[in-house]
């Protein structure tokens, strides 16, 4: 049994693992959930004052707790919290009174199509900069690649997004500063993503003002990530252009572009996958920032603000999903691997 | 092959970039007509843009004016709907709105209201004396719900509400409170909503409001802007441009360049810091005075400040003026009395204790003070843009020319209003923001038995019955000659030093004219209009 199953091809394993990763999240999900609770119950302030405002009086106070649950003891609370994750209900935002679901799907998608118009920029130009850094390194090129880098992993994002505000928008006026879109050309939501929506009712225009918005935030969130990648790549570059099979490869007459792409780079990729999984991760819950700054309507900016306001449904509602995308994202990265890298076998006990 | 492939994504990047590049150099119109989801109807002139842009520092909370309470909702509120009363264009005295005329019954407690005949909601259904009714009932004692945040303040009083007829509503209150009327015409828990509406959508309109308003809502999209249009039905004058959009721009600069890019037309929620940025650009910035007071108050209940000389000297040791001028940098006038300028019962010729450090060096030193324990809070106020230690440092140094050592303590604001409730103090900071633009509103806080409103702990019998006589007294100049005489009791008994009234800055393009930012912070933009 067991040597059959470690020597099958195919998807089953594949799916087994899944599975088993997948079945991973409970604990993960349970785990969370008592942290952000009790986070929240301890560090913030009471939401009533925050909610009824300046004119509340301690009845109206008392009465407020009293309808939202507030003043049944902590680990009813909690149960209330938990039954609701697992039966998709995570209450109504207290500050809004909308569904907490709703107010985190409204804006989900935008920190989504953030992240991943960041990690694209961040991939392709990090991967560029780094195997260039790598194959001609020690000369002017490799060295302006990783000032380049260095610059990109030390300068906060906030002072990043303001300089290109105000170099592209201030001073250049040739890109918006903040939003999504042109407010008259925003398609019907389909999917949430504007690019995809755009192009989806035919409106050309309008993809083409989501893209103009895009560039900037995508640029000062994807920087960082970029250098990290270009980093990662030039490092992994110069092992694998170290190996014995790349000597064979040019001894075999193979022409130097194709050994460094074939050969050289491929191989390199394996760990600057791995990173680049983790960055899309940390970016979806790391775009607080550009998103404060280029009035981006995704779920980041939301977040902190519903954190000073105590809006205790919508921060856990908000945490939860977090945790949950980034357990699948790591899950795809994983996966990915096995499709770069034939060594790499789900099965490691029998294998 | 995928060498190729590559090059080709390089190089369509690249073309990416150029093309935005150039692009940009024409700006492109905030409006394209045959995109726009909701076609532009003719403007009067074909010199005029379809939509005007306002961008705000925050979402509003919602939309349905019995459940919030912040300013930012407020804003688009009042586009979208009206209550029976309503503010002058520059001040707080009540004018028509919703209903022609209103009559109040000898003791004061009865109140009949004659409505605007043929004025629907924007849903299509008419606006009547059946609907005020709903509108009352649902936030009178009883009725209202906790989250209900302004309904206690607005109707509280009420008793009964009846519609003897199709356009008369009679209000009946358990006390007489001429306040009452300006309540009516606040931005919160007054507004008409269409009872229609509030019974399609489970009692609460935060997300679908429908009003008799000259714009009705359009779209929210959540995070980044609601848009309203124009209400073709309106019963008066209709609104000039098509669309509306309100957008929510947090970051302070980011919304300044925004304005100065061409991406919004009117900002605010700005310091003076921008000022100059904003000006040399070409906007124009607006800067009425804010219905907002700071102030720093006496403990009565102190030791010291017991003694109402020594209140009075320490008054004299602050030369309020140039305190003002350098904190503010004008954008903040100094206050000699708690009210306003616009507020009824305003009087010009009230003055605060003036500068005179001789005096109080003279009365200090007498009665053997020496030192003062001050608190204050850190972070930045509504009414003090500058934060509550800077201004408690100034004091500091203008209490040290006359020889009293001041001890600050600063706090966050929460901790700050505990503190300010145990009255463990000399000298607090605070400052208030005005609901209803009634004198009452500003003067009452001297009465409030709640040490939280009332921080100075003022005690003063015929201040009470003054009060309570100006609650109960019909607005007029006797009701005012009330107000001044509460007025010059606070110059003579001194329970606190007024600071400021900070003005309401707001920024927008020259192509916008008739701009109009209402001194209780609101903007109604039916009537502006915006250049091509």
């Amino acid at each position: 049994m067991n040597i059959y199953t470690a020597n099958t091809k195919g998807l089953l394993p594949v799916l087994k693992y899944i599975i088993k990763r997948l079945l991973l999240l409970i604990p993960v999900v349970i785990g969370v959930s008592i942290i952000v609770f009790v986070i929240m119950r301890v560090f913030s302030p009471d939401p009533a004052p925050v909610v009824l405002g300046e004119h509340a009086t301690q009845d109206m106070v008392d009465a407020w707790r009293q309808a939202n649950g507030l003043s049944d003891p902590l680990y009813l609370q909690y149960f209330h919290f938990l039954i609701g994750i697992f039966t998709g209900d995570l209450g109504k935002s207290y500050y809004t009174k909308t569904p907490v679901i709703a107010e985190i799907m409204a804006r989900f998608p935008a920190t989504i199509e953030l992240a991943i118009s960041a990690i694209i920029f961040a991939s392709i130009f990090g991967i560029l900069i780094g195997a260039i850094s790598a194959v001609k390194k020690n000369t002017l090129v490799d060295s302006a690649g990783m000032v380049t880098a260095l610059i990109g992993v030390s300068m906060p994002i906030f002072w990043l997004g303001i300089l290109l505000i105000i170099l592209f928008s201030g001073i250049l006026h040739i890109l918006p500063s903040t939003g999504r879109i042109d407010i008259l050309l925003q398609p019907k939501t389909v999917t949430g993503f504007y690019l995809i929506d755009t192009l989806i009712a035919g409106n050309f225009a309008g993809f083409w003002s989501a893209i103009r918005h895009l560039i900037l935030p995508a640029v000062a969130l994807g920087l960082y990530s970029m250098a990290i990648i270009a980093r990662m790549t030039r490092s992994s570059m110069l092992e694998t252009l170290g190996q014995d099979y790349i000597r064979t490869a040019r001894a075999k007459g193979v022409t130097e572009g194709r050994v460094i792409r074939k050969h050289a780079l491929r191989n390199a990729l394996i760990p600057v996958v791995t990173v680049i999984g983790l960055q899309l991760g940390s970016l979806l819950g790391g775009a607080v920032l550009t998103e404060t700054v280029f009035s981006w309507p995704g779920i980041g900016a939301y977040t902190v603000q519903c954190i000073l306001k105590s809006d205790f449904p919508v921060v856990q509602g908000v945490v939860m999903l977090v945790a949950v995308t980034f357990v699948i994202i790591n899950l795809i990265v994983d996966i990915v691997y096995a499709f770069l890298d034939p060594r790499i076998k789900y099965n490691k006990k029998e294998a | 092959m995928k060498n190729t492939r590559i090059f080709a994504l390089i190089i369509a990047l690249v073309s990416l970039l150029t093309l935005t590049a150039c692009g940009g150099t024409t700006p492109a119109p905030s409006s394209s007509p045959s995109a726009s989801p909701s076609a532009p109807a003719n403007t009067d002139a074909a010199n005029l843009a379809d939509t005007l842009t306002f961008a705000q520092g925050a979402e509003p909370r919602g939309l349905d004016p019995a459940l919030v309470d912040d300013g930012e909702s407020s804003k688009v509120i009042v586009n979208i709907y009206e209550g029976l009363l309503k503010y002058a264009k520059d001040s707080t005295a009540l004018e028509p709105c919703l209903a022609t005329s209103w009559k109040v019954s000898d003791d004061g407690l009865t109140y009949t209201f004659e409505l605007r005949q043929g004025v629907k909601f924007q849903d299509g259904t008419d606006f009547n004396a059946e609907a005020v009714k709903y509108n009352i009932e649902r936030q009178m004692p009883g009725n209202a719900t906790t989250d209900m945040t302004y309904a206690d303040f607005v109707y509280g009083y009420v008793t009964k509400v009846e519609a003897p007829d199709t356009y008369t509503v009679v209000v009946t209150l358990k006390d007489k409170n001429t306040p009452f009327l300006s309540n009516l015409a606040m931005s919160m828990a007054a507004p008409m909503v269409s009872p229609k509406a509030l019974q399609e959508n489970n009692g609460s309109v935060m997300e679908k409001p429908v009003g008799t308003g000259p714009y009705s809502f359009d779209r929210w999209d959540k995070g980044q802007d609601v848009v309203l249009v124009r209400n073709d039905n309106y019963w008066g004058d209709k609104a000039k441009t098509q669309n509306v959009i309100f957008r929510f721009i947090s970051d302070n600069s980011a919304r300044v360049v925004a304005l100065t890019n061409g991406e919004v037309d009117m900002i605010d929620g700005i310091d003076a810091t921008v000022i100059d940025q904003l000006k040399s650009a070409g906007m124009t910035v607006d800067q009425p005075d804010g219905m907002n007071t700071n102030y720093m108050a006496y403990n009565v209940d102190s030791p010291i400040f017991s003694n109402a000389e020594n209140r009075k000297a320490v008054s004299e040791a602050v030369n309020v003026p140039e305190l003002v001028q350098s904190l503010y940098q004008g954008y903040a006038s100094p206050a000699d009395t708690i009210l306003p300028s616009f507020v009824p019962g305003f009087s010009s010729d009230i003055k605060q204790v003036a500068y005179n450090p001789d005096d109080a060096k003279t009365i200090l030193s007498k009665n053997g003070v020496t030192a003062v324990h001050i608190i204050t809070y850190s972070n930045v106020r509504p009414y003090n843009t500058a934060n509550g230690d800077v201004l408690a440092t100034a004091i500091q140094g203008y209490l040290s020319k006359v020889n009293v050592t001041a001890t600050i303590d600063s706090y966050d604001w929460t901790t700050y209003k505990e503190k300010v409730k145990a009255g463990d103090f000399d000298i607090a900071f605070y400052g208030w923001t005005g609901d209803n633009g009634d004198p009452d509103n500003f003067m009452s806080l001297l009465s409030d038995k709640d040490p939280a409103m009332n921080i100075s702990r003022f005690n003063d019998p015929t201040y009470l019955e003054l009060i309570n006589k100006g609650k109960t007294t019909p607005n007029g100049d006797d009701r005012n000659a009330i107000y001044k005489q509460l007025e010059q009791i606070q110059v003579d008994q001194n329970p606190w030093l007024l600071v400021s009234h900070s003005k309401l800055l707001s920024a927008y393009s020259p192509k916008i004219q008739d701009y109009y930012y209402h001194v209780t912070g609101n903007v109604f933009l039916s009537q502006m209009t915006k250049l091509k």
